[in-house]
């Protein structure tokens, strides 16, 4: 299903670091400042690590350590102040607004913490939004939503509004969002805060076998280690620094 | 999905779609309402005066800048002749509906019964061609001019004078006019006027003039004094058959409409001349195509006459019609500016509600012009809803006030006008009103709009 992934391996474009496996990131020296108020406050100073395909990779770190920062800029909705940014190979460092908006509709998929469902429309309508970015028919578009709430196990509720589900069931949707554009790389920022603890193994549970069913990237950031399966690439973030 | 999420937030938010819808539709009723007068005084005031005057009046060159000074020179040589070139052109045939002529004159008018005299602008015509004018109808707008009162006989010595005229001749009584008083110096007990005596006796030495002047048919006798195109004075005595009102006091004051032989034997003792030549044409919306014919017709006759639409003889439906288009447009943008800050407030609150939601779909991929084209798409159905809603008020009330029958008088008719409230009559303006409307509140959506397109994606996103 991740034709992204097989192309870019046969044009050799793909980095690796340290490892067999592609590279599906790589932060060089990233630094980024934010201003509050009048108060210049930096988030991450000189992050440089790498992100391998087709891992479901954890971020960790107490609040205000620069997670979210981190992800933002991996997910291009945010720039770093200095350094590089490589994505599947491709410098994205100095991407224009809408270079990067085209970058994000081909390539990255967000899950938020607070779900982010568009409420007036259906769970399939919902899935089927990020399409419109991609040269498809409408009735290809309503068929793969439709086949990846199928995947999420909400195949029977597709009618519904984000409004009428619960919300582990809303997650869901939202991870079936994410991934119905096939993206090379999908970023989730604490899927599980809003979640009750049976419901976030669920939803750790589910990006981790679409992550292997899709053989996609995942980069989750989260605070709540405890959900973090063992053997998972973690990388660790305090006051700004890669640890 | 652009317009199935627009129309879903818009029913999401009921309550402020319906009352921004509200307002747009209010402030288009009132610009359909107000444009639909207009619109019957376009139709209703110009078919007026088309009935009196003409689409087209033909005049001798030089008559309308000076005409005024010295009217003997530049009458129309011979009125006849000129009809008959027109008459006489295939092309024109079928387009127009009445040609007539008419005299202009002035004078002395004198009662001598009253002893009252007094000047009087005249107007001689053709009754039974005025009597046809008068029932033109080229927009099919339903407004038949009232009679003339003048009888279709051509050899007729009866006269309608102004209301004003019939009271100053102290005549009102004698017509039995409503809401006409004699002044109270006027009536028997007054002594007579002795210059209306002097020429009253003039009559009386005319023994075919005898019986009129004796009263026989019970109407008010008129003695008319004027100068032929000699300079030479000369006197008719008729008869009054009605007195009408004019539009203007001091033309009501010293009107009178005559038979046209009348006036002709009175200032041009008999010769083919005449003021001008009246134009009525079937279509209105012809009037320029068939006063280029007419000129060219003339030109190639050799006579020293042009033709003239009726605005450019008399201003005063320009005037009236321009007015109320100024009144309409300062309304009309009075309605628009309301409207525009009702839009803005309701998008701009609408986008803050949805702060997350541009973030959201700013950070799966959609450019800026997708966020500002689903605003867009939710003002513009928010006006055509507006719109619609401006449209069945319109049609409606219109419909009971036109069928209440409201007259009102224009500044330029002596009569009331039944009061119709055009608004599917004029289609194009009707369109153009709800395109303006739907339009307006696209445009008053452009800067909340554009606001939400240029909203940081990260702090979107961190929102509520």
């Amino acid at each position: 299903m991740n034709q992204h992934i097989e192309a870019a391996q046969l044009d050799g474009q793909t980095i690796t670091a340290g490892s067999a496996a592609p590279c599906a990131a790589r932060f060089e020296a990233v630094t980024k400042d934010y201003r509050l108020d009048k108060v210049k406050v930096r988030a991450l100073t000189e992050v440089s690590c790498t992100i391998l395909a087709g891992t479901t990779t954890f971020i960790t770190g107490p609040s205000g350590s620069g997670k979210s920062t981190f992800l933002n800029i991996l997910g291009l909705v945010d720039r770093p102040d200095a350094g590089r940014l490589e994505l599947f190979g491709a410098d994205v460092t100095g991407l224009g607004d809408a270079a990067a908006a085209d970058f994000r509709a081909r390539n990255i998929g967000f899950i938020f913490q607070s779900f982010n469902l568009i409420p007036v429309l259906s769970l399939r309508e919902n899935v089927e939004f990020p399409l419109l970015r991609q040269p498809m028919s409408g009735r290809a578009r309503r068929d793969r939503a439709a086949a990846y709430l199928e995947a999420v196990g909400l195949g029977g509720l597709m009618d519904r509004r984000p409004g009428e589900i619960s919300g582990g069931q809303r997650q869901r949707v939202a991870v079936a969002r994410a991934l119905a554009p096939e993206p090379r790389l999908i970023v989730a920022d604490e899927p599980t805060a809003n979640l009750d603890t049976r419901t976030s193994r669920e939803i750790v549970a589910l990006l981790a076998r679409m992550q292997a069913e899709f053989n996609t990237t995942v980069v989750i950031c989260t605070h709540e280690t405890q959900l973090i399966p063992p053997h998972s690439p973690v990388i660790e973030i305090i006051d700004g620094r890669v640890v | 999905m652009i317009w199935k999420i627009a129309f879903r937030n818009l029913v999401k938010n009921a309550r402020r779609s319906v009352t921004t819808a509200l307002a747009i539709g209010v402030g288009g009723l009132a610009a359909l309402l107000l444009g639909g007068f207009v619109t019957s005084i376009w139709y209703g005031v110009q078919t007026s005066m088309i009935q009196d005057q003409g689409n087209l009046q033909i005049y001798r060159n030089g008559y309308l800048e000076f005409g005024a000074a010295n009217p003997e020179a530049y009458t129309i040589p011979d009125w006849q002749a000129a009809i008959d070139v027109i008459r006489a052109d295939a092309a024109l045939a079928a387009e127009i509906a009445v040609i007539t002529p008419r005299i202009d004159l002035s004078g002395v008018a004198g009662n001598a019964a009253t002893g009252n005299s007094k000047t009087f602008i005249g107007q001689g015509v053709v009754a039974a061609d005025l009597a046809k004018m008068r029932q033109w109808d080229g927009w099919n707008i339903g407004e038949a001019g009232l009679p003339t009162g003048l009888p279709e006989d051509p050899a007729s010595e009866e006269v309608v004078v102004g209301l004003g005229m019939a009271r100053m001749l102290g005549v009102c009584e004698a017509l039995a006019v409503p809401d006409c008083k004699d002044a109270p110096e006027a009536g028997a007990g007054r002594e007579a006027d002795p210059s209306a005596a002097e020429y009253t006796g003039l009559v009386a030495g005319d023994a075919d003039l005898a019986g009129i002047t004796a009263g026989g048919t019970g109407q008010p006798q008129l003695n008319l004094m004027a100068a032929t195109t000699e300079g030479v004075p000369n006197i008719i005595a008729v008869r009054i058959a009605a007195a009408k009102a004019q539009a203007v006091r001091a033309l009501d004051n010293a009107f009178v409409l005559l038979p046209f032989d009348q006036a002709r034997a009175l200032v041009f003792d008999g010769s083919p001349e005449a003021t001008t030549i009246m134009v009525q044409i079937q279509d209105p919306d012809r009037a320029d195509a068939v006063k280029a014919r007419i000129q060219t017709l003339l030109g190639e006759a050799g006579m020293d006459l042009s033709a003239y639409h009726f605005t450019e003889v008399d201003p005063t439906f320009t005037r009236i019609f321009g007015m109320f288009a100024f009144i309409f447009a300062v309304v009309s943008a009075v309605l628009a500016l309301v409207i525009v800050f009702t839009i803005f407030n309701t998008v701009s609150m609408t986008v803050v509600e949805r702060v997350k939601e541009i973030g959201t779909i700013r950070a799966m991929g959609f450019r800026r012009g997708f966020v500002g084209r689903l605003f867009l798409a939710e003002s513009a159905l928010t006006g055509l809803f507006g719109a619609a809603l401006a449209l069945a008020l319109g049609v409606g009330l219109s419909r009971m006030v036109n069928s209440a029958g409201v007259q009102w008088t224009p500044p330029s008719n002596a009569t009331p006008l039944t009061v119709r409230l055009m608004v599917l009559e004029n289609p194009t303006f009707a369109i153009s009103v709800l395109l303006f409307l739907v339009v307006i509140a696209v445009l008053a959506a452009v800067l909340p709009t554009f606001r939400a397109a240029r909203l940081n994606i990260v702090q979107s996103l961190q929102r509520g």
